[in-house]
């Protein structure tokens, strides 16, 4: 009976261990780990990269992997903005995706050139920008 | 005469007294006392298997197979789950960072309370 309560025990313990070991080494990979591409294309964070949290490496290391599939421009945008991402707060990086998900669900016809738009509602006299949505 | 007819009458022969002598008696006791000699063992192990089946079901293992069985897997299954969400989770910041930070729009675009909304107004209108 103890035994087999044991059994069980260590049965939970070595799944929540072996489940994420694919991820446990990216997560502990300090700067000096990292494959000479990825530090070429994580350079912007170099300076933080060791003070990171362990899920922000699994995440950068992921951004990573997909950075070759984007183009010129969206590669260049990526490591432009990735220093000023990762001093960001957790809350303000959730508020950051949400407005990204509410804006992408704006069909592209309807919103237009989305910079042009962002430079005319900079340009707006304060008083005529909404109030923060809910 | 099969074997059951055969004894059936042997036994009402004996019952009813019939006489025999002391050889036949002799032979008679010793088969009886084989035949009980070779039952008894097995006899005895079948107690002690059936006995120790009913002491397995009615004991520990029937706690092990209702209970802690159930209960690990049971657990085994949360773990799994909640693992299995915690980097769907992962998955989905991840692409969503790379698609955020590659986009049109800078950062503080999306940080700004209003914009959002006020995109959205003007693309219904």
């Amino acid at each position: 009976m103890a035994q087999a309560a044991r059994l069980a025990i260590a049965l939970v313990a070595a799944l929540l261990l072996a489940a994420p070991a694919g991820a446990a080494r990216d997560q502990d990979r300090r700067w000096a780990q990292l494959s000479t591409e990825h530090q070429a294309i994580l350079a912007p964070l170099r300076a933080e990269w060791d003070r990171l949290e362990p899920a922000q490496r699994i995440k950068w290391i992921g951004v990573a992997k997909r950075y070759p599939k984007f183009t010129p421009i969206g590669q260049q945008r990526v490591q432009t903005r990735m220093k000023k991402w990762v001093k960001l707060t957790p809350e303000q990086r959730k508020q950051a995706r949400e407005n990204y998900r509410r804006i992408s669900k704006v069909p592209p016809e309807k919103r237009g050139d989305l910079r042009q738009q962002w430079d005319e509602y900079q340009s707006l006299p304060p008083r005529k920008k909404p109030a923060p949505a809910k | 005469m099969n074997e059951a007819q055969f004894a059936h009458r042997v036994r009402q022969r004996l019952e009813a007294g019939a006489p025999l002598d002391a050889r036949v008696l002799a032979q008679l006791r010793a088969a009886r006392e084989q035949a009980l000699a070779r039952h008894r063992p097995e006899a005895a192990d079948e107690m002690a298997l059936a006995g120790g089946a009913l002491g397995r079901l009615g004991g520990v293992r029937p706690v092990l197979l209702r209970v802690v069985l159930p209960a690990a897997i049971l657990g085994i299954a949360f773990a799994a789950t909640y693992v299995w969400q915690k980097q769907q989770r992962a998955a989905e910041i991840e692409e969503l960072d790379a698609l955020l930070l590659s986009s049109d729009l800078p950062i503080d675009a999306y940080l700004d309370q209003g914009f959002a909304a006020w995109l959205k107004r003007r693309a219904s209108q």
